[in-house]
């Protein structure tokens, strides 16, 4: 304690003023005093009493720098008196400090946005009561079979009650289940995405309802029994405007109604990375997901939990508890289930973490390549002046400094260049940050739930930042004051301001360095950039190998939505006609997946009496569907529609599944086996199309005739003559008289492409400004070099000259010396870039990772660029007088 | 000529001006110098001005306090006094102290017995 004390006085009397040191001054100037009057007594003269008393009290001088010394912190003082002389040396170079601050600002403001976003996702804490702590607790499985919806990582509803009524470490333990997707009924039928949720949810999550009320434990009483909804602000206020008597009132989801208790306080979004719109007792499964009971199955994984742990539980404590109860559950498969606690964020599940993360560390990588690319730049202009220091430097030392003080004077300089730099950057960050998220997310394909995320400047961003900012500093300051500090004084004080000529090879080696590591690290972004680019223009014109022009597809889920089979059926039938008899409508086909639409259908498929069984993708098509995709069928015949009436066992495959299954043989009349299915004839070979994902078609695709029992269950593609847009909103009107309770969504298959697009657009747009601000960078590094390289030879050059070197000479030599580490570093970066760009692949639309056009032109770019750059400052070096060179001082 | 004078041992003069000021209560910096050279019977060599760090040390960590006052002589003077916290570690140093100048005291007369 005294310690401490001790510490924060001394902390304190560094900003007190100088009252302390009269206060010293009276006090030794009274004890010299009574000093004196002690040795009159004794009977000295009053000239031999100050003498000797000047001597019992020792030198007054060193007392007070002695007492100075306990009184502050010395070093904090010295930090203060570095800055005083940093802050002068930043005054003297403005440009340099400005340049360096802004791009210190830059990058540092990017780093920190990125993180703030993988913040708000991945560390914040979700909000609570001030002083609690929510807890994410989430099961594994190995070594065993299991159902799944959602993520393996997630618990049952069996699973859950038993730790929730078990465990002696939380208050409360909720469980939810996010995007549940209903179809609102009503006046304005719309699609929402809700939660279900445990009747203690919003009591363990603290949150009050702005109006009626939130669960109690008697609305999850009994399966099925309490059709009750809370609502979201937003949704009340925005689709209910905000009616005041909404508590009482029904609403219909998924054909079910519900009865409205609440509505959830403003900031309440849920407790994911979407916004919920409302939440139900999750004894109401069934209702809200039609044809699937998860409530009785013991071994299906589909709920997340949460939970609050009582006061003062450790870590260690909760998991303890848990293991308990774990070990007890799986006693029938022992060691199979592992229970995971960790503090709550919007995201938890490990595998959702790690795609988070991964995404997270590759953009703050990259952003912190051109961090250290512009670093480079810093330290070398650090480099060339603290030669043209050397003279100051070394009179320091021979005067008694020592190294060490020196380095932490250029260090505080260089430190406090980055951390103006830094507080910029958080200040940048902060103001651009929420309107680029909104952009982002503005761009990112349709038909996604809005985003929950808040981003705030909280300690976790500024200790990143700081962390970065003294990174930065140490990484561009370190190596320059390490090397100017380590001075030879007799060399350097007998060294003149410029234009000696001692070793210029040595000294700007260490520069060679960095600029060989620029161009390599610039050459990496740029390639990827490169690479992005391309992808990007190939999404643009690719051809996916089926024809698009005027198809729209209409796509719904009568099933999940709560229509019985019969109903299905006939609004089915019903929707078709009247599909058919809009104007213009010239094909209609049913498929059981939209090409492009990212939904996938998977099973596995096996050669009848050889091989193994292999994954392969399908989809259920009618007879039609090929002729009005415009995908050939290369080999015998499609689908007839006695094949889809009589249930046929017919299958028609791609070329590239055919090749692979019967290589060398007609594939024709061969017979394939479908994991839980009768045997299946080929009929057909169909030409290998992209209906699953932009850029790569599936090596293994077949596909089935609609059949009569699950036909409800397709989705219309329909052709039209006319103008898209006319047909759609006809489409559309006509589906929503038809029936106003139904969820639909009619889109142009063109859209669909755009999903693909608008991703990779975000990402090329981010790496094509980081591969810019490298290059610009880059540049200025280059420039720098040959600039500095030339003015420190030009006596060098003007005896060459003297001795009959011409201008073309000089200029090529120089040339050549700064080209030679751009040619490394783009050698060093190529090989770099080749061997990670397989991480961008699933941008890259069927550009190879390796693309040779983007693998030869950026270099060239890079490199003609980089000899741009020398060339400017080698002209210079050609024009020079060498009679004015040999005297230049 | 008179007798050999010691050196201050390192780290003993808060020690020594603590128990000081314990004993005789408030003092102001001439007062303690005198007092210590009084009671080595002057044989403590001391620069009295040394004294001053150390008692702005002592102050720092809170165990000794300080206040204005009036010498003997009439003179303005600051008077330091053992805080609460000064005798509580005053007791602790002494107790210290005394272990380790009888561990030394054995180590320099092994002969003796102690250490075997």
């Amino acid at each position: 304690m005294s310690r401490l004390r001790e510490f924060l006085l001394r902390l304190l009397a560094v900003f007190r003023g100088s009252c302390l040191d009269r206060e010293l001054d009276e006090e030794l100037r009274e004890h010299c005093e009574m000093l004196v009057e002690e040795y009159r007594h004794e009977g000295m003269s009053e000239m031999e009493a100050r003498r000797a008393a000047r001597i019992r009290l020792g030198g007054v001088e060193q007392i007070k720098e002695m007492h100075r010394d306990q009184r502050k912190l010395r070093f904090l003082e010295a930090l203060g008196q570095d800055a005083r002389y940093a802050l002068r040396q930043i005054q003297r170079t403005p440009g340099f400090a400005l340049l360096t601050v802004l791009t210190i600002a830059l990058v540092i403001g990017m780093n920190a946005g990125i993180f703030s976003i993988l913040n708000a996702l991945a560390f914040q804490p979700i909000a609570v009561r001030s002083g609690e702590r929510l807890l994410s607790v989430y099961p594994t499985f190995q070594g065993r079979g299991r159902d799944v919806s959602g993520s393996i990582n997630m618990f049952s509803y069996s699973e859950y009650k038993v730790y929730r009524d078990e465990n002696h470490v939380f208050s409360g333990l909720a469980g939810y289940v996010p995007f549940i997707s209903a179809a609102v009924g009503g006046e304005h039928s719309s699609d929402a995405t809700g939660t279900l949720a445990t009747c203690n949810y919003f009591d363990v999550l603290n949150q009050r309802p702005t109006l009626g009320r939130v669960f109690v434990d008697s609305d999850c009483a009994v399966a099925g029994g309490n059709a009750v909804v809370v609502l979201s602000n937003d949704f009340w206020r925005g689709q209910r405007g905000a009616d005041s008597e909404i508590v009482g009132k029904t609403i219909s989801l998924n054909h079910t109604n519900f009865t409205v208790i609440g509505v959830a306080a403003p900031s309440f979004a849920g407790t994911e990375v979407a916004s919920s719109v409302f939440w139900a007792p999750i004894t109401m499964q069934a209702a809200l997901m039609p044809g699937s009971a998860f409530l009785n199955n013991a071994d299906l994984s589909w709920i997340s939990v949460l939970g609050n742990p009582k006061p003062a539980m450790t870590m260690d404590e909760v998991r303890a508890d848990l293991d308990v109860i774990t070990s007890r559950l799986d006693a029938e498969h022992p060691g199979t289930m592992k229970v995971w606690v960790r503090e709550a964020a919007l995201v938890n599940r490990p595998e959702e973490r790690g795609v988070i993360l991964t995404v997270g560390a590759v953009l703050l990588t990259a952003v912190s390549l051109v961090l250290l690319i512009g670093c480079a730049n810093i330290a070398n202009f650090l480099l060339a002046r603290g030669a043209s220091r050397r003279r100051e430097i070394a009179v320091r030392l021979a005067l008694g400094a020592s190294r060490g003080r020196l380095v932490r004077q250029l260090l505080t300089e260089s430190g406090l260049l980055a951390l103006i730099g830094g507080v910029l950057g958080v200040i940048v960050s902060v103001i651009t940050f929420e309107p680029l998220v909104r952009l982002v997310i503005a761009h990112l394909p349709p038909g996604l739930p809005p985003m929950a995320l808040r981003l705030s400047l909280d300690v976790r961003v500024l200790a990143y930042s700081l962390a970065v900012t003294l990174v930065t500093a140490i990484v561009f300051g370190l190596a320059p004051a390490l090397r100017s500090s380590r001075e030879d004084l007799n060399t350097g004080l007998k060294a003149t301001s410029g234009g000696e000529l001692d070793h210029p090879r040595h000294a700007g080696a260490f520069g060679n360095v960095l600029v060989s590591g620029q161009v390599a690290v610039c050459m990496t972004l740029l390639i990827a950039a490169g690479l992005l680019l391309r992808g990007l223009y190939e999404a643009q014109r690719i051809d996916p190998g089926f024809d698009r022009k005027g198809l729209t597809a209409v796509t719904f889920q009568l099933e999940q939505q709560g229509y019985s089979k019969a109903q299905a059926n006939a609004l089915h039938q019903r929707m078709k006609e009247m599909l058919w008899s809009l104007p213009g409508v010239d094909g209609l086909a049913e498929t059981r997946i939209v090409p492009l639409s990212n939904v996938h259908w998977g099973t596995l498929a096996q050669v009848p009496g050889t091989g193994a069984q292999q994954p392969v993708s399908y989809n259920r098509v009618s007879p039609n569907f090929f002729a009005m995709m415009g995908i050939p069928i290369v080999r015998g015949r499609s689908f007839s529609v006695e094949d889809v009436m009589t249930g046929a066992q017919v299958v028609v495959v791609s070329e590239e599944l055919a090749r692979r299954f019967w290589p060398g043989t007609d594939p024709l009349g061969k017979s394939l086996s479908l994991l839980g299915e009768l045997p299946q004839i080929v009929i057909g070979v169909a030409k290998d199309a992209q209906v699953d994902h932009l850029g790569e078609s599936h090596p293994k695709f077949l596909y089935l005739p609609t059949d009569m029992k699950t036909e409800a269950a397709s989705q219309f593609l329909i052709h039209s003559r006319l103008d898209d847009a006319s047909t759609l909103r006809e489409m559309r009107e006509m589906i929503s008289v038809l029936d106003p309770n139904l969820s639909f969504s009619a889109e142009r298959l063109e859209d669909n492409l755009d999903a693909f697009r608008s991703l990779s657009r975000i990402v090329v747009v981010v790496s094509g400004a980081l591969g810019g601000l490298a290059l610009l960078l880059t540049l200025i590094g280059v420039y720098g070099l040959v600039s500095y390289a030339v003015s420190r030879r030009i006596r060098e050059i003007g005896i060459r000259m003297a001795l009959g070197a011409n201008g073309q000479d000089v200029l090529g030599m120089i040339l050549r010396q700064a080209l030679l580490p751009v040619a490394l570093g783009a050698v060093v970066g190529i090989a770099g870039c080749a061997a990670v760009s397989r991480i961008l692949s699933s941008f890259l639309f069927g550009v190879s990772p390796l693309d040779p056009v983007t693998f030869a032109v950026l270099p060239v770019i890079l490199l003609g660029i980089a000899a741009l750059a020398g060339y400017v400052p080698g002209r210079r070096a050609a024009r020079v007088d060498p009679m004015v060179a040999l005297r230049y001082e | 000529m008179k007798a050999q004078k010691v050196e201050v041992l390192q780290g003993t003069l808060d020690l020594i001006v603590l128990k000081t000021l314990d004993t005789l209560g408030p003092l102001h910096g001439y007062g303690i110098a005198r007092r210590i050279e009084q009671v080595s019977y002057e044989l403590l060599s001391l620069n009295q001005g040394t004294l001053y760090p150390a008692l702005l040390r002592l102050q720092q960590r809170g165990w000794i306090a300080s206040q204005e006052g009036v010498s003997e002589n009439n003179r303005r003077a600051k008077y330091y006094s053992v805080t609460r916290a000064g005798k509580k570690q005053l007791s602790a140093e002494a107790k210290n102290w005394r272990q380790i100048t009888e561990i030394i005291a054995r180590v320099m007369q092994p002969e003796r017995g102690g250490i075997k």
